[in-house]
């Protein structure tokens, strides 16, 4: 057992990014929503997210994300501009919010589920920055999956109340959106005034530099894909701005 | 090791009257001895705690007069991160507790945060790991392990600093009576280690072996105070205690509460996940219009149970039979109802009138305060949902699904952390339920709750149904009583 344990510790087996890797290349890729580029220039940083999914042994979701991405991509090259009228309208709309959010959302989804909250904590310290932007920032990542299995229960409630996608909760629309926002405000005040009580009698509020149980550091990993990442967005600044840098 | 001198405590509320929380506390608590702070809800017995650790004053703001000790010195003036190293603080909620997400990382947090060496961390979560067993619940998600598993990180993860005291908040609310055995055997290994344990709690019976002290506080005082062997000879009832020894508890109902039984067939309730079955139920029969109790183990199948009754879950196809009709599950889902665990997520309209209009298919407001009328809410009739107590949310609860007509409601665990009075108001609200002709489900830990009020058992394990039997004392506490 004893082993075991220290095998546990020590060996960390498999894919590993550091979380400073992740949110630079989170910063990256949003730079995609704002134009769009041929996929020969865009096609590096749409497969970051991919291989990062893919190696941590997320498969499945790695696989439907680039399918989505593809097949938004054909409909955007090859069936819009046949399109005229409301189809052309909600085709456009669907494919443009693929091939530009998907991958941003997806890098996102990746860095929240694979980062333990201790490690993000630990390489945030490691570049300085201040407690006062790390905690709140620590306590968002804890919070995601509460807010996931409130949503669930909260629709179930509905659904037992006959509340939802019916015609007479569709008249006000808007009420919809309350009935999920009051009760998910109400616990999010409730969980963090009763978490915050809890981190401060374990001594989160001690001004020493706290130390680490897993200690983070750049690694070749992170290596190759920051360069991945610069490479993907000179080439992608390069052509929408390399015609007026020349001039 | 503890002083609390002549201390009052107010929370600052925007409230005219000013009403102290507690008042006039005097207290002494030796080292090394277990002491229970026990009375009805809203009590003082959590403010005094908070005393103990710091979080008033540091965290709740309000007026203060008098002055808590240790070993000495103001626990006022002490930074609250130096309390941190010599007390340990385990709360009723283990979902908001936690500030990792990895088992692992929460084990050491509270040492991480005491700035000790990397290779001290290491050799604290072997010995910790070690002590509490840990070794199946390491590097686990928290939302992926049961309550009782997350009560125990938390106090595997207290004990890590090595404080000299512990001080639980009702620790045992949200356990299953198997998970509360087990606390009892950390409170002893603590006891044994000479480390002083202050608990507040309301559920007594798992405690009797460990406790050498009770307080007993009543509207903000200390009322009386016993030493454990005065303490078991005492009427609890009359305090409006929970039961110290389940023993002395008697079923009160023998009998059905219908004269002449129907019963309604449930068949092939089956539910999968992952490939795995949690569910199995191939075929059932129960007794309709009873109060029908739902025990067994954390994760044995009781609330995905009550999901595909209540047709919540899309791939049971089970089917409910209920007076020669068959209800398949979206029939279900109009008949039934689940009053949550959580009852804020299913309360959405802006009064407590507007919620039971909400769920009436043609608005009939003489009804709706009829209604109210019956679950004393008439008062409250105007009041935001949000702005009322756990049990009146609740009672708001039962009376929209009144309103709508349902036949079958399930209760989760609908007593977890309440004293006496409130779970004797749940056990009234439970028959008049019954006397309207519902047929309640209640899936509860609670012994008390099922003999006050149950007349009907169902006992899963497994995803199984390895029970189903009119009320029998002592099937019961084989379950209950370790």
């Amino acid at each position: 057992m004893m082993e075991e344990l220290n095998t546990k510790l020590t060996n960390k087996s498999g894919f590993h990014m550091d979380p400073r890797t992740k949110i630079f290349i989170l910063i990256i890729l949003s730079f995609m929503v704002f134009n769009d580029a041929p996929l020969y220039i865009s096609g590096i940083l749409i497969l970051i997210p991919f291989t990062s999914l893919f190696l941590s042994n997320h498969k499945k979701m790695a696989t439907s994300y680039i399918l989505l991405y593809l097949i938004a991509t054909y409909l955007k090259i090859y069936v819009n501009p046949s399109l005229t009228g409301p189809s052309s309208m909600i085709s456009a709309s669907f494919t443009y919010t693929i091939t530009r959010m998907l991958p941003v959302i997806i890098m996102g989804t990746y860095t929240v589920i694979t980062t333990k909250v201790s490690e993000f904590v630990a390489s945030m310290e490691e570049i300085n920055v201040p407690k006062y932007i790390i905690i709140p920032l620590s306590v968002i990542f804890r919070y995601l999956p509460t807010i996931y299995e409130e949503i669930k229960s909260i629709r179930n409630a509905m659904r037992m109340r006959g509340i939802g996608l019916n015609f007479k909760t569709l008249k006000t629309p808007l009420k919809l959106v309350e009935f999920y926002m009051i009760p998910i405000l109400i616990s999010a005040v409730k969980t963090s005034d009763e978490l915050s009580a809890a981190s401060l009698t374990r001594g989160l509020s001690n001004p020493q530099r706290r130390t680490h149980l897993e200690i983070v550091n750049f690694s070749k990993t992170d290596a190759i894909f920051i360069i991945f990442a610069i490479l993907g967005v000179v080439m992608y600044a390069y052509y929408f701005i390399g015609d007026i840098l020349l001039v | 090791m503890f002083k609390i001198d002549n201390l009052s405590f107010s929370y600052n509320t925007n409230e005219k009257e000013l009403k102290n929380n507690v008042e006039n506390i005097n207290l002494k608590i030796k080292k090394g001895e277990v002491v229970l702070l026990c009375g009805e809800s809203g009590c003082g017995k959590t403010t005094t705690t908070r005393c103990l650790n710091g979080l008033i004053p540091y965290f709740f703001n309000g007026q203060r007069t008098g002055e808590a000790y240790l070993n000495g010195k103001k626990i006022s003036e002490m930074p609250i991160y130096k309390l941190a190293e010599n007390i340990g603080s385990v709360f009723q909620d283990p979902k908001t507790q936690f500030f990792n997400v990895d088992t692992t990382s929460e084990i050491i947090f509270g040492c991480e945060n005491l700035s000790m060496p990397e290779n001290e961390l290491k050799k604290r979560l072997k010995t910790v790991v070690d002590e509490f067993k840990l070794y199946n619940l390491l590097d686990k998600s928290i939302f992926k392990i049961s309550g009782g598993e997350k009560q125990k990180i938390a106090c595997a993860s207290v004990n890590a600093v090595y404080p000299d005291a512990f001080i639980l908040d009702e620790p045992s609310s949200n356990l299953d009576s198997e998970s509360s055995w087990n606390l009892r055997d950390i409170l002893q290994k603590w006891k044994a280690d000479g480390k002083t344990v202050v608990i507040a709690e309301h559920k007594l019976f798992f405690l009797e072996d460990v406790l050498d002290r009770v307080i007993f506080f009543k509207n903000g005082k200390i009322e009386s105070e016993w030493n454990i062997d005065e303490f078991k000879k005492i009427n609890h009832r009359k305090l409006g205690l929970r039961q110290l020894n389940l023993n002395n508890l008697k079923v009160y109902h023998n009998d059905y509460y219908s004269k002449n039984q129907e019963f309604f067939e449930l068949k092939n309730f089956t539910f999968k996940y992952d490939k795995s079955p949690i569910l199995d139920i191939k075929h059932v029969q129960i007794p309709k219009n009873e109060i029908i109790a739902i025990i067994g183990k954390n994760g044995a199948g009781k609330s995905t149970f009550a999901h595909c009754l209540c047709g919540l879950e899309r791939s049971c196809k089970g089917e409910l039979i209920l007076d020669n009709k068959v209800l398949k599950r979206k029939e279900r889902l109009k008949k039934s109802y689940m009053v949550m665990q959580d009852v804020n997520h299913q309360l959405f309209a802006e009064s407590v009138i507007d919620e039971v209009l909400l769920s009436m298919d043609d608005e009939n407001e003489e009804l709706a305060e009829d209604i109210l009328k019956n679950l004393n809410l008439i008062h409250l009739r105007d009041v935001h949902p949000m702005a009322l107590s756990g049990g009146e949310k609740q009672r708001v609860a039962i009376a929209s699904a009144i309103a709508s007509k349902k036949e079958i409601l399930v209760f989760d665990e609908p007593t977890s952390g309440l004293d006496l009075k409130n779970m004797m108001d749940v056990s009234k609200n439970l028959i008049y339920l019954q006397k309207l002709g519902i047929t309640s489900f209640i899936i509860t830990h609670d012994y008390e709750l099922i003999l006050e009020t149950c007349t009907h058992i169902i006992h899963f394990d497994n995803g199984l149904i390895i029970d189903n039997y009119k009320i029998d004392e002592e099937k019961l506490k084989k379950f209950f009583i370790k």
